[in-house]
């Protein structure tokens, strides 16, 4: 992947509220496409105003964001939302139509589509979010879970090279954020573009490759998640929490059980617990 | 002593079909911190608002049976009333600070129960070293970050000194150290004023260390209610599809591995105790 | 006219003697320069009312808002010049300009001083329910909620496609349903998120509520009292004894 260019570019940006609030400070990344990354840190780090310097809502007062080798800064919100589609924390924030189906019809009128493609969309993606039976429905009457899968439904049905969610596991129960990973899985496929701004800690170490993590305006960290999340001096600064295989291999060790370095899902914890109790029961 | 008796309740909502709570019965003690888990849509938040009388008077709508909080009838009882017992922080703070700023909001409830104003500034000043807001006090709402709003809602409500405080969903916005504090501030409140705790949470990883005794709920029944200990060794809780606790998937595996014979660990020190007592 | 002119009556905390007064000799004030302007259509009269309010803006610590409320104007007051100096004369459209400029300052000296918290309980304390003043005070606080979540609002529809700019008037009607049916719902939706939470705490339980805060009114405030009414008593005699004025308060612009 590192012999193409990266598929977003940010550049030095620097951008303050009017207000005057510095939300984002000499921020310079680079995401390559077909990559899942994270976004991570305290509220008030800056996570929501970067993710809206990428479709245009925001724009830097210095820097440039690139997407696919152009500078965006000419693109309207318009134009850049076809290529990013910017999924927020609540649906109730957008959702107006009388049916389901019209809510999801309302979100393809800017890609000039014809008549059937239009249709064939609204079907593929009720099908694929389990909202075909409410399509007649009114979308007010859906319950949390469901409105928050119609919100990704509208966004996944333009078909945006790039994915962002905002918080997408905020409330939501076991069944719910299965659905959601699966629905990850599918996009990845698609060799989509992925980022999630998130406190999921648990979610990220099982799920995400590669973490962001924001403090003050600035990128404080940007790497492998298992890394990331599992230092302590940058945990604590970004107002996280070690995620709960690493304070449980500390506590290990510090009963004099070494747990190697490298132990970071409940899999590989469970495992080397298993061969740790083996070995007590074979030493009795 | 107990404080809310559920009998036989029964509840659903004037334009639903289905009923929201079926066949509730449920005793809650004093001075307890009880974790309220289900699925979503599993009549959690409706249960919580049965505790102080919205349902069945604020929101109307069919019931049986009855609800007895600290001797009083939940739908005879003015909810104002049954506000000096259980005190319910909602789930989004934003629409529950009314005041212009941190020190009304704290006085508001007080205001409203006619305590004289001297009382007023005794316990504004009691509560707020408590929660640790004290240097907010004239800041107005949308200036608060999450977690200060978050714990000035709970100030304003605990200053009423209710025996029951109710939290519903208060961690979801919250960055995870700031959960924690909140989730530790918590726990020392109940211990240290005898309040019992009640807190519906997706969360199980932060809260479960602290939790007493544990409400599983699906579909509008309670599937069981008991101690912690009880719960997350039984099946119900091994079946429901919740965000279950790390540590509690990797010992319930080992468990099923054969590897691991004891009751399943809520938290990680108990782990930990576990394993050092069998070095 | 631009939103500039709303800086002018937004709440601004400061420590100045106008900001100290009791919020009814500030109500009082807004009535009384209002009355006294609307008796005059003449210049000179006028003009003095204006001089007397500059020193309050200065009092108050508050030049800077309200030159940029005089800046938004500025097109109105060009509007009106025209107009007036077309159908009637210059000097009638300059006192105009100066009565419009002297109601403005005394309501926005009213708003930018007083708290909105203040102004229901001055409201209470002139007899006025309890349940109507408190409805008063959410409103406001509710201002910069509502106004953020608009925001969410568009940026959520603007990230579907949704365009902000239509041609055509019945387009631009059309083009406002997804930024108002879900603000409407989401406002619907809050009240009742906001009454539940009053009535879990004991919110109009007891006739007699207590107040954490009082206002009194105060020898500053019994002076100031004094001064308004002089103004106005002076004013409505110059008003009825016009015709018997010195030369001076009768001149006008030659136009």
């Amino acid at each position: 992947m590192t012999h193409q260019l990266p598929q977003i570019i940010l550049n030095e940006l620097d951008y303050s509220y009017p207000n005057g609030t510095v939300a984002l400070r000499k921020i310079n990344l680079n995401i390559y496409r077909g990559e899942l990354v994270g976004i991570m840190g305290m509220n008030g780090a800056g996570k929501t105003t970067l993710i809206r310097t990428l479709n245009g809502l925001i724009r830097p007062s210095k820097g440039t964001v690139n997407i696919e080798a152009e500078n965006i800064e000419t693109k309207s919100i318009g134009e850049l939302s076809k290529k990013v589609g910017l999924i927020f924390q609540n649906p109730q924030h957008q959702i107006f139509s009388n049916t389901v189906e019209e809510e999801v019809e309302f979100s393809l009128n800017s890609l000039n589509l014809n008549k059937e493609e239009v249709r064939s969309r609204t079907i593929e993606v009720l099908k694929t979010f389990n909202l075909e039976k409410y399509r007649d429905r009114s979308p007010l009457n859906l319950s949390g879970g469901e409105s928050k899968k119609l919100a990704i439904a509208s966004i996944i049905c333009r078909d945006p090279e790039i994915l962002v969610f905002d918080e997408p596991t905020l409330g939501q129960d076991g069944k719910e954020i299965s659905f959601f990973t699966n629905i990850l899985k599918e996009e990845r496929k698609r060799g989509k573009t992925i980022l999630i701004v998130t406190h999921n800690i648990e979610f990220a170490m099982e799920y995400i490759p590669r973490t962001i993590l924001m403090a003050n305006g600035r990128i404080i960290a940007d790497g492998v998640t298992k890394k990331v999340l599992t230092n302590q001096y940058l945990v604590e600064k970004s107002s996280l929490v070690l995620p709960q295989t690493r304070k449980f291999a500390l506590k290990l060790r510090d009963i004099g059980i070494e747990c190697p370095d490298d132990i970071f899902s409940k899999v590989e914890m469970k495992d080397f617990l298993a061969n740790y109790l083996k070995t007590k029961i074979t030493e009795v | 002593m107990t404080l809310i008796t559920f009998n036989n309740f029964h509840f659903r909502y004037k334009k639903n079909k289905e009923y929201q709570l079926n066949n509730i019965n449920l005793k809650i003690d004093e001075n307890k911190f009880i974790l309220l888990c289900g699925e979503t849509g599993s009549g959690k938040t409706t249960l919580i608002r049965s505790m102080n009388g919205l349902i069945p008077q604020f929101y109307p709508g069919y019931y049986k049976g009855n609800v007895i909080v600290n001797g009083k009838d939940n739908s005879e009882t003015p909810i104002a009333e049954l506000a000096k017992d259980v005190g319910i922080v909602f789930q989004n703070p934003e629409n529950q600070l009314i005041a212009m700023d941190v020190e009304n909001e704290i006085a508001f409830g007080m205001e409203n129960l006619g305590f004289p104003k001297e009382k007023m500034r005794e316990k504004l000043i009691d509560i707020t070293k408590t929660m640790e807001i004290e240097h907010l006090l004239d800041k107005a709402p949308f200036e608060l970050s999450g977690g200060e709003e978050q714990r000035v809602a709970i100030a304003s409500i605990l200053v009423l000194e209710p025996k029951i405080l109710i939290l519903d969903e208060p961690l979801s916005s919250l960055d995870p150290y700031m959960a924690e504090k909140i989730i530790f501030l918590l726990k020392k409140i109940q211990i240290e004023t005898n309040t019992t705790i009640i807190i519906s949470e997706h969360r199980m990883d932060l809260i479960l260390p602290v939790v007493d005794e544990i409400i599983l709920m699906s579909n509008g029944y309670v599937l069981e209610h008991n101690t912690k200990e009880n719960i997350i060794n039984g099946k119900t809780f091994q079946d429901l599809n919740l965000n279950k606790p790390i540590i509690y998937s990797i010992f319930s595996q080992l468990k099923k591995e054969n590897l691991f014979k004891e009751k399943i660990p809520a938290s990680i020190s108990e782990a930990i105790n576990y394993l050092q007592k069998n070095k | 006219m631009s939103l500039e002119i709303l800086q002018a009556f937004k709440f601004q905390k400061k420590n100045s003697f106008i900001h100290n007064l009791d919020p009814r000799a500030k109500l009082l004030f807004s009535i009384v320069y209002s009355v006294s302007g609307l008796l005059f259509t003449e210049l000179v009269p006028l003009l003095i009312l204006f001089l007397t309010l500059i020193p309050l803006i200065f009092l108050g610590k508050m030049f800077k808002e309200w030159m940029r409320s005089i800046r938004g104007l500025s097109s109105l007051i060009l509007i009106i010049i025209v107009l007036n100096t077309y159908f009637l004369s210059l000097a009638y459209a300059i006192s105009m300009i100066i009565r419009i400029l002297i109601m403005i300052t005394a309501f926005s000296i009213f708003f930018l001083t007083v708290h909105p918290n203040d102004l229901a309980l001055s409201l209470i304390s002139m007899k006025v329910p309890y349940e109507f003043a408190f409805s008063f005070s959410l409103a406001f606080r509710f201002v910069p909620t509502i106004a953020i979540e608009a925001q969410n609002i568009m940026d959520a529809q603007q990230s579907r496609g949704y365009e902000m700019k239509q041609t055509g008037l019945i387009n631009q009607i059309k083009n406002l349903f997804p930024l108002l049916v879900p603000l409407i719902v989401s406002s619907i939706k809050r009240a009742f998120n906001v009454a539940e939470a009053l009535e879990s705490r004991a919110f109009g339980s007891i006739k007699n509520r207590t107040y954490y805060y009082s206002i009194k009114y105060s020898v500053k405030d019994w002076m100031f009292t004094i001064y308004l009414f002089l103004i106005l008593i002076i004013s409505i005699y110059i008003r009825i004894q016009f015709l018997l004025m010195p030369e001076w308060i009768l001149w006008s612009l030659p136009v």
